[in-house]
Parts: C-alpha cells; structure tokens; sequence
C-alpha cells in the first residue's frame, strides 16, 4: 500500500530519524508568529497553524546570507566559496501554496537558463518537502483562483492530511516514496482514512470563499500602467516592505561587501530587499525612475500579475493571502484586484516590461 | 457612555464636519479612516466628494497616525502642479500632536491644515489580542458594550475594553487635538502642559541594565527590517533614512542581532522629545514588537530636563533641535 498512517504522537519519533541526516525545518511559535526554524526539539513543532507568518522561503533563501567569503593581502585576494551546499534540508510541515511558491523560484534563480544562482538551485536540490494540506483555510486565502488548491500534492514530495489524530502520508515523487519507504514503522492507512482524507480536502476547498477573476486582471494590466486607478491603490500605502517580505514569491535581494580591514577580510551577502523602498531604483545620478509609492505599489502588482506572466507564463502569486492580512494599513490585495479588474479598456497603450 | 456609543457618535461628528469642510469649501480633501477589509484592521480614506462622507469612520482600530500622510506629503494630497492641496484631517489627539511637530518643525504648512477633533476613547492592542487568540482565524472584531468580541468560525471570545487598548492610550491625557477653534473643528483643548506619570515605563525602568538588555534583546528576535514601524511614525520624514544610508553605508542591514538593535534605538533616540506616543509603530509591526517603552523612557528624560511634552502647541521647537544658553548640560556625563 502506498498510503501509510503516521500517528500524531510519532512526530517526535520522524524528527528523531531523519534529524541527523537533514537539517529539518518546521514550524514552530517565535514570540507569538509562526516562522520556519530548524528544529532542536521535537516537541516545539506546530502542525495545526494557519499559515506561517514568515514564510519559509527564509529556509531555502534567508534574510541573510553568505555568497561568499575573501581575505586580502597587498596582492591578492582569496575567495572561498560556501561549503555547506551538500548539506540536505527537509521542510516539514510546508502548505501547498509555499510549496509552490519554490517552483516560481526556479525561474528566477535559474533566468530561463541563461545564468543559474548555484548557491540557491543546489540548496533546492538537496531539499525534501513534506507538506501538508490545509484543513481551513483562511478567509483571505484565494490560492484556487491561482492555480493552487488547499489540498494540492504536486510541489511536494511527501504530502500530509490531517485525519484528526494521525496523518495520512502519501508518497509524491520518487525521492519521497523512497524516503517513505525508509520509515518501515510507518503503518498501512486503510479504504477508510484515505476516503476520510478526500473529504477533508473537499470541504477545504469550498471554505476558500475568495474568488478572483485573475485572467481579467492580466489582462487590463497590459494597458493600464498610466491608469489614474494607482493614485487609489496607492492611498493607504505607508511604504513599509512587509508586504514583500512576507510574500512567498517575492525574491529581490540586496548585494553588500562587508570589509573588515583590520583583519583584511571580508564577506559578500544578500540580504532581502523590497521594491517597496525609495531606495530599490536608485541610480548613481540620483535619478529614481520609482520615486513615488504610487509607483512602487504599481510595481509589486505588476511584477506578480503581468511581469511574471510575461516572462515566465506563470502567476507570480500563490494565494496565500499573506500580503492581505499583515498589510498595517489594510491595502487590501482583494480589493486593488477588484480595481483594476473595473478599469475600462483603453487602446493603444502596451505595458512595460 | 459605552464604547461602542462613543464610537457612533464620533464617527457622526466626525461625518458632519468633514461635510461641512467640504460643502463651505475650506478644504479640498478629507483625510481619515474607513471600515477595514479584515478584522483589528482600518483602511486611510482620501475624500474628495461631499457624498463620501459617510465611508468615514470611527472605531477603536484606527491605529495609524494619519500625520503620517502629511510629511512628505503624498502626491494625492497635492495638486497637479504639486502644490498642497487644503487638507482636512481626521484628528485624535495624538494625530494633532504629529501635526504639531511636524508644524514646529516646518514640514507642513498649518494654513492649509483644518483638524477635524474629537474625544479619542483609545485604540485596541492589536497583537496582544492576536497573540491570545492563536492559531485560529478571526472573522470579525467588534465592540458591543465596553466589550471587544472576537468572532471566528466556530467561536466567539470576549475581551473587556479597558484591558486590551493600547498601554500608551492608558495613559494619555492628549485625547483630543491640542489645538484652536480656528484650526479645529469639533472638539479640541488648549493646552500648556499636561502631567504625565509615564506610569506605562514603571516596569521598564525598574529593570537592571542587563534585564533590559535581555529584554528588548529578546523582543528583537523576530524583526525583519520590514521598517513599518519608521513607516508609520509620522514625525519619521528624513529625504534618507540614516539606515538606508549607502554611498558610503552607515549602518549594517543585516538581520543579524548588533544590526536590528541599532537601528531601533536609533531611531528611537531620533524621537527623543518628539514621538507623540501615538503608538502606531507597535500597532502596525507585522511580528507584533512593541518598542514604545524606548520612545517613552526617552521622553520622560526630557520632560524632566526641558520640562517639555511634544506636540502641545505648533510654536516650540523640540529641545533636542534648539539650543538655549542656559540649557542644562551636566546629564551628558551621568547615567539615566
């Protein structure tokens, strides 16, 4: 049977296991926000949580981190490369609409081939998903508008439904039926918890009660970047990045040298960046072709409805409705889509890319 | 009265005036607050029309300081030529408070400034009920009686009023502007001083230097440089932030510990005798951090030395911006 049951109270047992050969990563309670962190005690693992606040691209692309390191002397300078790259990850616990959110990182990452970010793509490779389908969703959750579904399998490789007491665990890829495998404690589900399992994902579905007509909106965004309805969209807007940092598929990042020259040596990081910032497009001469937040909040709806369509032929949004909810002044995603899905067509106008 | 009554009747005042201000033409906008689209939140309204008054309200959520819209002013409060429009705004006493400063510190020019006032009856603290509530979704927020009810799918929570606002708000006695008839309408005080206890820092302060170390050491944990909480203080209106300082880079903006804990305190010392403890930046933090007891241990420091209090009035300038001869200057060697 490819279905196996894993018992609620086993959770701590499938840490103990896999802990030594994966950096495993969960959702755990950091100071009241659920957040993606590798775990040290089993027991600090949150499985019945709505969504993270973080979300856990902060695994696979942190904050925070080292492309590489140099030291300097008169002459020369000595790089050396990340030697953690072969280390595996396993993020436990993921829901759908983060695991999708990776699939939209391999485009990014990878530029259509053109050029490949070595230091995520092999992070990713080395990575297992076990993820988990979302019982209730929230309100503001709209991923079946999108593409996705609360109880959709595809981007994992292990997937997760909570019965009640215990999880159905289903073998997605080769490498999670083969990592399954592994687990020979793993009891067999019976007729009875798969069927209990697609009901579950059923009744999720229809509490997704948010429904955009996302084709629409693509759509008139190809003609409505000088459309006065941004002026709107961008009124509440304080120009904070929350919203961008809290987004799954949101990945700019910033590139600092940091030079210690007392010990002539240095590193090079990324840190998240935001096109939220005044200072994202900021040239040398000091010209700033974003420099108000009416373009800047045009710019974040344009990059994931008609930027990421245009370039990759995909969403660049998950539904997840993080931006929704964590947006302190309410610029509610929901209803500047509503706007510009009410922009009267106007001809002759192409959007930039 | 109860809450849930004050807030009705504020909110019709506040629609009477703004349609006054707009129907007697002294004001081309309105800014203020509109019902939010999720619970514990409210959205900033521009009204330009007599007719959307009524989109205007008053409930205990409107946590942002609208101020904030004024310095730099954004573009939909100005002209087509970038000239300032004529602004009414929709002020609380702490929003008056930010204008003030902003005033006394010629960002904003009051001439074209018309103050809608009221009684504020305080604002809820948004994470402290978030954080009760957990892992379950909150439908709706209401305030029935003196009580905020929580609602979700299957449930329902009572919180009593007085308990989950805002610290700050606890201790406010700036409840409405600070301000005169011919500058406000509605309600409004004139005001010299006020004596404030600072009663919301006693714990705070009564910490060694470790423990508050520890402390705000520990709350820090979660931050992620989002800078809602610099976003959303009005008196926070630099061209360029000290942070984002690049050429050369002034400050690290790592997540690492040394990094976030600079540009907090920072910050907060920025709005030594400034911050108008309208307690927006903890209000909108995404991860919930609540800082204000920086920014208030710092103002109590000057209301002792300069016997100041931010935002009374539109004239005196901020001790830390002036200069007097017989300023008091011993407190830079000692420890407080």
């Amino acid at each position: 049977m490819d279905q196996k049951i894993l018992k609620k109270n086993q959770i701590g047992k499938l840490y103990k296991e896999l802990s030594g050969e994966y950096s495993f990563f969960a959702p755990i309670n950091k100071k009241g926000n659920i957040v993606f962190e590798k775990i040290e005690n089993a027991e600090d693992i949150i499985l019945d949580y709505l969504n993270s606040k973080i979300p856990p691209k902060s695994v696979l692309f942190p904050q925070e981190e080292v492309l590489f390191e140099y030291t300097l002397d008169d002459k020369d300078i000595e790089i050396t490369d990340r030697q953690d790259l072969e280390q595996k990850y396993l993020i436990f616990g993921i829901r759908p609409c983060d695991a999708y959110s990776f699939e939209l990182f391999a485009n990014f990452f990878s530029f259509h081939g053109d050029w490949k970010d070595e230091i995520y793509l092999k992070k990713k490779e080395n990575t297992t998903l076990i993820g988990i389908g979302c019982n209730t969703p929230r309100t503001t959750c709209f991923c079946t508008s999108v593409g996705g579904n609360p109880f959709n399998k595809e981007n994992m490789d292990i997937f997760l439904s909570d019965l009640g007491d215990s999880y159905l665990v289903e073998g997605i890829t080769d490498k999670g039926k083969a990592l399954i495998k592994k687990l020979s404690w793993l009891s067999d589900a019976t007729k009875n918890d798969v069927k209990k399992a697609e009901e579950l994902a059923k009744k999720a579905e229809e509490l997704i009660t948010t429904k955009i007509d996302v084709d629409k909106v693509v759509e008139n965004l190809s003609t409505c970047f000088e459309d006065p309805v941004w002026d709107e969209i961008s009124e509440a807007c304080i120009g904070c990045g929350s919203c961008a940092y809290l987004c799954p598929t949101c990945t700019c990042f910033d590139v600092i040298d940091e030079t210690d020259h007392y010990n002539n040596r240095g590193r090079r990081i990324r840190i998240w960046d935001t096109c939220q910032s005044c200072l994202y497009t900021m040239e040398t001469s000091g010209h700033n072709p974003r420099d108000t937040k009416i373009q800047r909040c045009r710019n974040r709806i344009m990059h994931k409805f008609s930027y990421y369509p245009t370039n990759y032929d995909l969403l660049g949004c998950v539904g997840c409705g993080r931006c929704i909810y964590v947006c302190p002044a309410n610029n509610d995603l929901r209803v500047i889509l509503d706007k510009i899905k009410k922009i009267e067509k106007k001809e002759g106008e192409k959007v930039v890319a | 009265m109860g809450i849930e009554t004050s807030n009705k009747e504020i909110t019709n005042s506040i629609r009477e005036n703004a349609k006054k201000l707009l129907s007697e033409d002294q004001v081309d906008v309105i800014i203020g607050y509109s019902q939010g689209t999720v619970p514990l939140s409210s959205t900033p309204i521009i009204i330009r029309k007599e007719e959307d008054v009524d989109k205007l309200i008053w409930n205990n959520l409107c946590y942002i300081n609208l101020a904030r819209y004024l310095a730099p002013l954004m573009p939909q409060l100005c002209d087509s030529e970038r000239k300032p429009l004529r602004i009414g705004i929709v002020a609380k006493g702490c929003v008056a408070r930010a204008v003030n400063v902003l005033a006394a510190e010629k960002q904003v020019d009051l001439n074209k400034i018309k103050m809608i006032g009221f009684n504020c009856n305080g604002i809820i603290n948004r994470s402290k009920i978030d954080q009760e509530i957990g892992e379950k979704e909150m439908l709706d927020v209401a305030i029935s009686g003196d009580d905020i009810i929580v609602k979700g799918r299957d449930w329902e929570k009572k919180f009593p009023y007085n308990q989950y606002i805002n610290e700050l708000c606890k201790v406010c006695q700036v409840k409405m502007p600070s301000a005169t008839e011919t500058s406000c309408v509605g309600e409004c005080q004139e005001l010299d001083s006020i004596h404030d206890e600072f009663s919301d820092i006693t714990d705070f302060e009564s910490k060694s230097a470790d423990e508050k170390w520890a402390y705000i050491k520990d709350l820090l944990q979660v931050c992620t440089l989002c800078y809602s909480c610099r976003q959303a203080c009005p008196v926070c209106y630099c061209n360029l932030c000290f942070v984002d300082q690049n050429k050369p880079i002034w400050f690290g903006k790592t997540t690492e510990y040394q990094d976030i804990f600079t540009f907090h305190l920072v910050r907060a010392q920025h709005l030594a005798g400034r911050c108008v403890a309208c307690g927006a930046c903890s209000s909108v933090c995404p991860v919930g951090i609540d800082l204000n007891f920086i920014t208030r241990k710092l103002e109590k420091i000057v209301k002792n030395r300069f016997d100041y209090t931010s935002g009374l009035n539109a004239e005196t300038v901020p001790p830390m911006m002036d200069f007097k001869m017989n300023d008091a200057q011993e407190f830079m060697l000692e420890e407080d």
